[in-house]
């Protein structure tokens, strides 16, 4: 087992090499070919997870060699630290039940011609972000960086035929390749100051002094922010997240996002050296902007997988907000604090890859029985889906934030963070936590009302098309992911002080942070802050409700008669679907008093054959004003554009002018060098 | 061991005892803000136990639910019960610690309170009816919206005190002794704002109608009726008094007991009437000299109330 360990990270990933070319050999037979390449995946992410979980649980870093080309003195390296650990368990979690699921979900949803390039393609996203994680300098982890990349914008663009499809593969590829230049200019800056390559040593801190590490805070953030989904850099997210196939957009809401978190928290927080004030309040900013602007974005969605890329913004707001808190507390000197910070951000992180991958794959169970994404063609579901409709409810309340399900305690600490962070830092800059709360807590109960629309839109009241009605319950292939997924949700949020033990070596292994008591368990529970200023124990709460609800039962039991059943009234006329609330009406309040953000147009046409007054028909269109993409996305793109027209000069075609090129520059570069030396 | 087990019996007795007096004196509270109105009124109103004649008379008559409803539609009303039931206890009562201390402070208690608004929003999707999908509508709108106004002004009382739980919280205002700090009258007048919202009360909604455009919480819950209704309005009620209990005990704790000797109990028991009952005037004097916002016109009100609870903070700080 040790020596197993020891070896995990090369094992599996030549497991997934294997499975690549058995599932390319295998192209033209689907079903082995699936299952060659995910379940080896499935092998090769339970072998990272035990080698995670035993390096968070021991809090020894593993090293390693990945690749070693002696006579050329190249040597790839890789390194499980606890931080490392932590991000590799959260993706090996959800790998399995989503590589699980796919099995089933690529048997409907890619033809016999795909299946290879699918499922290859998803080993090697699925390896590529393992050594994303553990990889012990800046080449592997960029080389391993952009594979992922390649990989991830092959598995949306899976159904190429659509414009749609090809566009969201494009905008992630130019905007996934932004991040990567601004990262590849931030680890040339370090190690040419550093003098080599390897984290341990351009990720020591303070390598470089002055200005020059505000700039670099700037290109870490620009380029993990891409990929964190965080606002302003977000505007691919909705795009290709939905496009890909529903179990990988549940892989890459849950699991690929945290490869941007990661990068924020191993360069940005704590490889940097000391962060600066003004970079924890960078980071506080975007992440409530994210977080507001994300969960109002989701509720005007009526396609249910945009709504849930939406909320993964939100949620990646919601990390970056605890983050936040941890930065401005090391930039104060504040050890504990920052531990308890660090510590809501990253249980966060594991508790939304947990219910984020549960609703992505519950929404490709919904989407493959009725064929379309539309919450308003969907609508009384539960009697067809129960399985998919309870797991998709524990979700639901999950991603609420309500108390006994693995959004609360994350969210819990977060706060704790926030109003720690106001009560024991100095200075004016402090106000701007309890508002970051106050702004936490909105997000919470439009999350709650987005929820209750998306939930009960989709699964209650009576069918809205036939299409509905024929919906019929997934495969158990398909459903046994979802329900671990389901339970693991309830078991996170009621015992979270398992969590909260399992972080305190990856925690105490960053610079600069110190778990006390604060970040310990309880009983079942959480304590935290300093003093007796709160802590939480949500088993004994669920036992209170386990009995009210017990008590209402009691209550309501009648002993003479049944229920009775009775149609719904239906103001007079027979009740059909069309009279029950859609999800627009739903969302039209929060729309209408949030309208500076959406800045909707709307367009209401009544069609009248003979008469005005006989009106045969409604048209009625709303849409909201894309305000990044237009405003600021818009003029940038613009002024690309135009400067590449006007380099067009220097580019004319004629050979005699490169060669000139090339002639005046050597010339310039030998005066330049020559004058130096 | 054994003293373990005792301290839990005790803890399980001390919550199900303030459980079951709350639910008990729960529709007094709404008959007896009825009873105020009607003679602000000069009318005479229902009869003082009326709030208990409706709920036997609902809990005897048989449930009459939807074809179109599933479990969900039943689950909901009991949910929001047990929610309310929960919430009991995590607040102090008479006594200057909540018997259910131990399970967490104020974000459980939002969170709980939460918890029951979920389940009875979802349900009320259920049936296919518009209503319940335009009171669920605007239920979750509200409360979401008066969620950061609440929480701040929450987080302004206990970040005064040094713990955000609420038995803590309390004892060290009881052993400070009555000193108003001016903060603290910003965060009371927001939280009354709040509070008003989150229990349906005029100028949010209007308790007493039935006109579908006007309804926020009476629309959600219109297709209930017999037990499932009694669950819901006793739930309610529960919600209403635990909330100006809250109040109560964040603003004026003098008086609640520190021991339990039987006098401090009883001088405890008197204060809270005392206390609650004169929150109720102010209810009963606000919600009869208000006309009924639009729904439109409430987020000015909620944002009023967060103004008040962020400079209950910044004032109380710097």
């Amino acid at each position: 087992m040790e020596a197993l360990v020891a070896v995990g990270v090369p094992v599996a990933l030549v497991i997934r090499l294997a499975s690549v070319a058995a599932a390319l050999g295998l192209a033209r037979h689907a079903r082995a070919c699936r299952w060659a390449a995910l379940g080896a995946s499935t092998v090769a992410s339970l072998l990272t997870g035990t080698v995670a979980l035993q390096v968070i649980g021991s809090g020894h870093t593993i090293d390693g060699v990945l690749f070693r080309h002696t006579a050329s003195g190249t040597v790839l390296g890789y390194s499980v630290t606890p931080l490392s650990a932590w991000f590799l368990m959260v993706t090996s979690l959800v790998a399995v039940p989503v590589a699980l699921y796919s099995a089933g979900y690529f048997a409907h949803a890619v033809t016999t011609a795909r299946t290879a390039a699918v499922g290859t393609a998803f080993t090697i996203m699925l390896g590529a972000i393992e050594v994303v994680f553990v990889a012990g300098g800046a080449i592997e982890f960029i080389c391993a960086w952009e594979v992922m990349t390649l990989a991830t914008s092959a598995l949306v663009a899976t159904e190429h035929e659509s414009r749609a499809s090809r566009r969201a593969a494009y905008l992630f590829l130019v905007m996934s390749h932004v991040g990567t230049g601004c990262l590849v200019a931030g680890f040339l800056i370090l190690a040419a100051a550093a003098g080599s390559l390897s984290f341990p040593a351009i990720l020591s801190g303070h390598i470089v002094v002055g200005p020059m590490r505000d700039l670099l805070f700037a290109l870490f953030f620009i380029g993990f922010g891409v990929k964190a989904g965080l606002i302003p850099f977000h505007v691919w997210l909705p795009e290709a997240h939905p496009a890909a196939p529903s179990s990988v957009s549940a892989f890459m809401s849950a699991a690929l996002i945290t490869a941007g978190i990661y990068g924020l928290f191993r360069v940005c927080a704590f490889g940097l050296g000391t962060p600066e004030v003004n970079w924890a309040l960078v980071i506080l900013a975007v992440g409530a902007l994210s977080a507001i602007l994300g969960v109002l974005y989701a509720l005007s969605q009526t396609d249910m997988k945009r709504l849930l890329a939406y909320s993964t913004i939100e949620n990646s707001g919601i990390i970056a907000l605890g983050l936040g808190a941890a930065m401005l507390a090391l930039a104060h000197g504040r050890s504990t604090l920052a531990a308890v910070a660090v510590t809501a951000s990253l249980m966060h992180v594991l508790n939304h890859a947990v219910f984020k991958g549960l609703l992505f794959l519950c929404a490709g169970s919904i989407v493959m029985a009725t064929a379309t994404r539309q919450i308003e063609q969907f609508g009384g579901l539960l009697r067809q889906m129960p399985w998919t409709g309870v797991c998709f409810l524990v979700g639901a309340m999950a991603i609420s934030g309500l108390p006994l399900l693995n959004g609360f305690p994350s969210e819990w600490l977060t706060f704790q963070a926030l109003l720690l962070g106001f009560t024991s830092t100095p200075g004016l800059v402090r106000l701007n936590l309890p508002l970051a709360a106050a702004l936490l807590a909105l997000t919470t109960g439009l999350a709650a009302a987005c929820f209750v629309r998306a939930f009960g839109v989709t699964f209650l009241a009576l069918p809205r098309t036939p299409s509905a009605a024929a919906a019929h319950e997934s495969p158990v292939v398909m459903l046994v992911p979802q329900v671990c997924l389901a339970v693991l949700c309830g078991g996170l949020g009621l015992f979270p002080g398992l969590v909260l033990d399992a972080l305190r070596s990856v925690t105490g292994s960053l610079p600069g942070t110190q778990p006390g008591v604060e970040v310990r368990s309880m009983g079942f529970g959480m304590p935290s802050g300093l003093g007796s200023f709160d802590h939480v124990v949500p088993a004994l709460l669920a036992l209170a409700l386990l009995v009210g609800v017990i008590g209402a039962a009691a209550l309501s039991s009648r002993r003479r008669a049944a229920a009775r059943r009775a149609p719904t009234w239906g103001c007079g006329g027979e009740l059909t679907a069309n009279a029950a609330y859609t999800a627009t009406a739903f969302s039209k309040p929060l729309m209408m008093i949030f309208r500076a953000v959406y800045r909707p147009t709307r367009q209401v046409d009544a069609l009248a054959e003979v008469s005005p007054y006989f009106v045969q028909q409604v048209r009625y269109r709303s849409e909201n004003e894309p305000i990044f993409e237009r405003y600021v996305y818009g003029p940038l793109v613009k002024g690309v554009v135009r400067a590449a027209s006007g380099m067009k000069v220097l580019q004319a075609g004629s050979l005699h002018a490169y060669l000139a090129y090339v002639l005046v520059l050597a010339v310039i570069l030998l005066m330049w060098l020559g004058g130096t030396t | 061991m054994t003293l373990v087990i005792q301290e839990a019996l005790m803890t399980a007795g001390a919550a199900l005892l303030q459980a079951v007096g709350l639910l008990a004196v729960a529709p007094l509270l709404k008959t007896v803000i009825k009873k105020m109105k009607a003679r602000l009124q000069n009318r005479q109103g229902p009869p003082l136990l009326q709030g208990y004649y409706d709920l036997a008379k609902w809990f005897g008559k048989e449930a009459v639910r939807s074809e179109t409803a599933s479990w969900i539609y039943v689950a909901g009303p009991r949910v929001y019960f047990a929610a309310a039931l929960a919430a009991t206890t995590l607040v102090p009562v008479v006594f200057a610690a909540a018997p259910l201390e131990a399970a967490g402070g104020i974000l459980l208690l939002v969170g709980t309170l939460a918890f029951g608004r979920f389940a009875l929003a979802t349900a009320a999707l259920d049936t296919g009816s518009p209503f319940g999908g335009m009171g669920a509508s605007r239920d979750m709108t509200i409360a979401a919206l008066a969620e950061p106004a609440l929480m701040l002004g929450l987080f302004a009382s206990a970040l005064a005190a040094g713990s955000m739980n609420l038995g803590v919280l309390i004892r060290t205002l009881l052993q400070g002794g009555i000193a108003l700090h001016p903060s603290d009258m910003l965060a009371f007048a927001g939280l009354f704002m709040i509070v008003v919202a989150e229990t349906g009360r005029i100028p949010v909604d209007n308790p007493a109608t039935h006109l579908e455009l006007t309804m926020i919480h009476e629309a959600m819950v219109l297709e209930y009726a017999g037990p499932d209704l009694a669950l819901v309005e006793w739930a309610s009620a529960v919600k209403e008094l635990l909330y100006l209990t809250l109040l109560a005990g964040l603003f004026m704790p003098v008086g609640m007991a520190t021991t339990t000797a039987p006098a401090a109990l009883l001088v405890g028991f008197l204060a809270w009437t005392g206390k609650v009952f004169a929150l109720a005037i102010a209810v009963t004097l606000v919600e009869s000299t208000n006309a009924k916002l639009r729904l439109f016109r409430v987020p000015e009100l909620v944002a009023i109330s967060l103004g008040l609870a962020f400079l209950a903070l910044a004032i109380r700080f710097l």
